[in-house]
């Protein structure tokens, strides 16, 4: 009778076991798989941000090697993806097939952004609890019932909605810019201001994300639809190199 | 989730129910033999990861699961006496000084909760709803050996997935008072004295001296309150108060509670009891 | 790397139970790895019935799902049974929840705030597992270890020379809640931003929200 609770009911200690009899010891992480279910992300894209202004939403993100991680779900939501790009193309197609049975059904509803955020949120969640994650964070941005709504979800299906979202290294370097600009003025921020804060903070990411490349895209949702930009580049000033040693 | 939308489905269950086809009778919500359903992770070594996850001593350490932790029981002439502290701890955090550690499973059965709370709680409870059915089928009280063997049964297809109990099962039936000790090991056995948890060495220690099987019942119930609260003084793990119960020929009875920061003080006051 | 499920969002709830009012009082902040805020305003505690608060504080997907299961549990109960699942009721149902993931845990602590049949307030706390008990108070989460001891001393009256015990009214438990919660946003990294407090009494649930410190 072992009257130490801790062991009892438990399976055999691998580090050690009493009589010696169990000498298999190369068990190390409790949930590596032979047959890999649970993965690393390869091709990653980094910072998305995004926050909402007067009437809209705008969301924008910091490039990886010219690929396209803004995407317009319906007509009135965009789905921004930091993290795993071939999980971001499979969550891209799921949504897709979704948007088409809404269309085709034909009843005068279409899945609007809170909708299309809890179906995401819910996959996510799910994928998470099968231990085979969608290894991204999502911001999902739209315009639905007269305003604009944020939404965040990551692979673990933690979720939130704010004003401000940001992911990756820009929930350190742009969080702060984007709640200081943003938090309590929501209903006064011109487009204008917006734009302008979008290009500062994109600075602020090139300058400081060693991953980052100075290309972006932004994308605007209003009453009038979704809007994605071109790509775009944060005017830079690194004329201060001059002054630093070592720098070429 | 979804074993609870079943009970409501018309097509047939995914229970196996002994073969009485239930919704006939409209038993789904009495599925006598009907294993519970758990959620189990897919990953390569379930078991593993649970307990990185809740073992104190592994490095992912996370998920704090209250242990329950210095209980004793013993036959003496007058029944059985049952004693508990009230001690929860979660990791280092004293999670609940108020945990009620005897489980009344029925006015003749009770039992006892040591290891993990929520698993004592939930089998124990379990094991209640199965002493009804057999009382509603057999129309006789279970006898204690048939109920622990119950719940040792149980918990049997779980051996070594990480559920943590050490119970102490006990009743008067009508081969007399019994007791029976069952752990999620898969140990049952009958004694007559046994002390579970972490706290029990120290219990053992003062109850092993004074026991005599002719002790009268105030002696019985001071010789138990005695032992927990010496498990409390010197088991970190053991605290809060010291519950007491006496099982008797019509059932059992709850006797009292004292804090153990008011017996300390009292028991300092007192000469030490005479040991031989 | 492999994948890891859970993580810790931070936070902390408490619950006072009075002889005809429960108060269950939660901050908002929700926190990532590594000293990130998320969001200052991510509600973690939810109304169940008009006698029955929830609060889920720990890994804030889990504590969603488990609300959204509870949520789904008391509709079902309305339907099958023509009435609203009691307090007690609910405590045991969500135990049972809790228990059917014993190997896959959620990592949230919960309390239960409500009024019993009787209409006396209680306050049930939970284990990730399901081990839950009847109290007067409980704090959890990671200002849990904060919060506690000063409810034991100021509601419990613990080892305070001897106090004449009357029964707590409504507004001094209003006031320790909010001491509570401005003492611990302030040794808490992990708390703050905003404070949401739901009252339950004979009339139903009211929340009041009030500011913390958003450092």
């Amino acid at each position: 009778m072992d009257h130490f609770p801790n062991y009892w009911g438990m399976p055999p200690q691998e580090s050690f076991d009493r009589y010696n009899i169990f000498q298999d010891k190369t068990k190390n992480n409790a949930i590596s798989d032979p047959t890999t279910n649970t993965k690393q992300p390869i091709v990653t894209g980094t910072s998305v941000i995004a926050f909402k202004y007067k009437d809209a939403s705008f969301g924008s993100l910091a490039r990886y090697r010219e690929v396209e991680r803004l995407y317009p779900v319906g007509e009135y939501t965009v789905l921004a993806s930091s993290g795993d790009f071939s999980d971001f193309q499979y969550v891209k197609h799921t949504l897709d097939k979704i948007m088409t049975k809404e269309y085709y059904t034909n009843d005068g509803h279409i899945l609007g952004t809170p909708h299309i955020y809890e179906y995401l949120s819910q996959v996510m969640y799910h994928r998470r609890s099968k231990l085979n994650p969608l290894w991204n964070a999502f911001v999902v941005g739209g315009y639905h019932n007269g305003e604009g709504y944020l939404g965040y979800v990551n692979l673990l299906g933690t979720t939130f909605q704010a004003s401000t979202i940001t992911t990756g290294i820009g929930m350190y370097m742009a969080s702060p810019l984007l709640r200081k600009a943003v938090e309590g003025h929501e209903d006064t921020l011109t487009e204008a201001e917006a734009v302008d804060l979008v290009e500062q903070v994109m600075r602020v990411l090139y300058y400081r994300d060693s991953q980052s490349i100075n290309r972006y895209q932004r994308a605007k949702i209003t009453a009038q639809g979704v809007e994605i930009s071109p790509l775009l580049s944060a005017p830079t000033d690194w004329s201060i190199g001059k002054d630093l040693r070592g720098y070429q | 989730m979804d074993a609870y939308v079943n009970a409501f489905r018309t097509t047939v269950p995914t229970w196996f129910d002994g073969g009485i086809p239930s919704s006939s009778f409209g038993l789904e919500a009495a599925k006598e033999f009907a294993m519970p359903a758990f959620d189990i992770p897919g990953c390569h070594n379930p078991m593993e990861f649970l307990r990185s996850i809740t073992d104190e001593t592994s490095k992912d350490y996370r998920i704090k699961i209250q242990h329950g932790t210095t209980t004793l029981a013993f036959k003496f002439k007058g029944g059985v006496m049952v004693a508990v502290d009230s001690r929860a701890t979660a990791g280092g955090y004293i999670a609940s000084q108020t945990v009620k550690k005897i489980i009344e499973i029925n006015p003749y059965l009770l039992g006892t909760m040591a290891g993990g709370a929520a698993d004592c709680s939930y089998w124990e409870r379990e094991l209640g709803r199965r002493c009804r059915l057999y009382q509603l089928k057999n129309k006789e009280l279970i006898s204690v050996a048939a109920a622990s063997k119950l719940l040792a049964n149980m918990v049997y297809p779980y051996k070594r997935m990480g559920i943590s109990m050490g119970t102490m099962v006990t009743g008067w039936d009508k081969t007399g008072p019994n007791l029976f000790y069952v752990d999620a090991d898969g140990t049952r056995i009958k004694g007559e004295i046994f002390s579970v948890g972490s706290g029990s060495t120290f219990a053992y220690g003062v109850l092993d001296s004074t026991h005599d099987y002719e002790l009268e019942e105030n002696d019985a119930i001071d010789l138990a309150r005695r032992s927990i609260y010496h498990a409390t003084y010197r088991d970190a793990g053991s605290g809060g108060s010291v519950s007491v119960y006496h099982v008797k020929e019509n059932g059992w009875q709850f006797i009292s509670t004292h804090d153990v920061y008011d017996l300390h003080y009292e028991y300092q006051d007192q000469p030490k009891p005479r040991l031989i | 790397m492999s994948f890891y499920p859970y993580t810790d969002n931070g936070g902390s709830a408490l619950a006072i139970a009075g002889e005809d009012y429960c108060l269950l009082a939660s901050d908002t902040r929700q926190s990532g790895e590594d000293y990130k805020i998320h969001a200052g305003y991510v509600p973690k505690a939810f109304k169940l019935t008009d006698s029955c608060v929830y609060a889920g504080v720990g890994f804030s997907a889990d504590g969603v799902a488990l609300v959204k299961r509870v949520r789904q549990s008391i509709e079902w109960y309305r339907h099958a049974h023509e009435k609203t699942m009691s307090t007690p009721a609910l405590a045991q149902m969500i135990a049972t929840v809790l228990y059917s993931k014993r190997f896959f845990p959620y990592y949230v602590g919960t309390i239960l705030g409500g009024l019993d049949e009787n209409g006396r307030g209680v306050v049930y706390s939970f284990d990730p597992v399901g081990s839950f008990e009847a109290e007067l108070h409980k704090a959890v989460g990671s200002g849990a270890e904060l919060i506690q001891p000063f409810l034991d001393n100021q509601v419990n009256l613990k080892f305070l020379p001897e106090v004449e015990r009357t029964p707590l009214p409504l507004d001094v438990a209003l006031q320790i809640a909010k001491d509570a919660f401005t003492s611990a946003a302030e040794r808490d990294t992990k708390t703050g931003d905003y404070l949401e407090i739901f009252i339950i009494d004979r009339e139903g649930v009211n929340v009041e929200r009030f500011d913390l410190k958003r450092d």
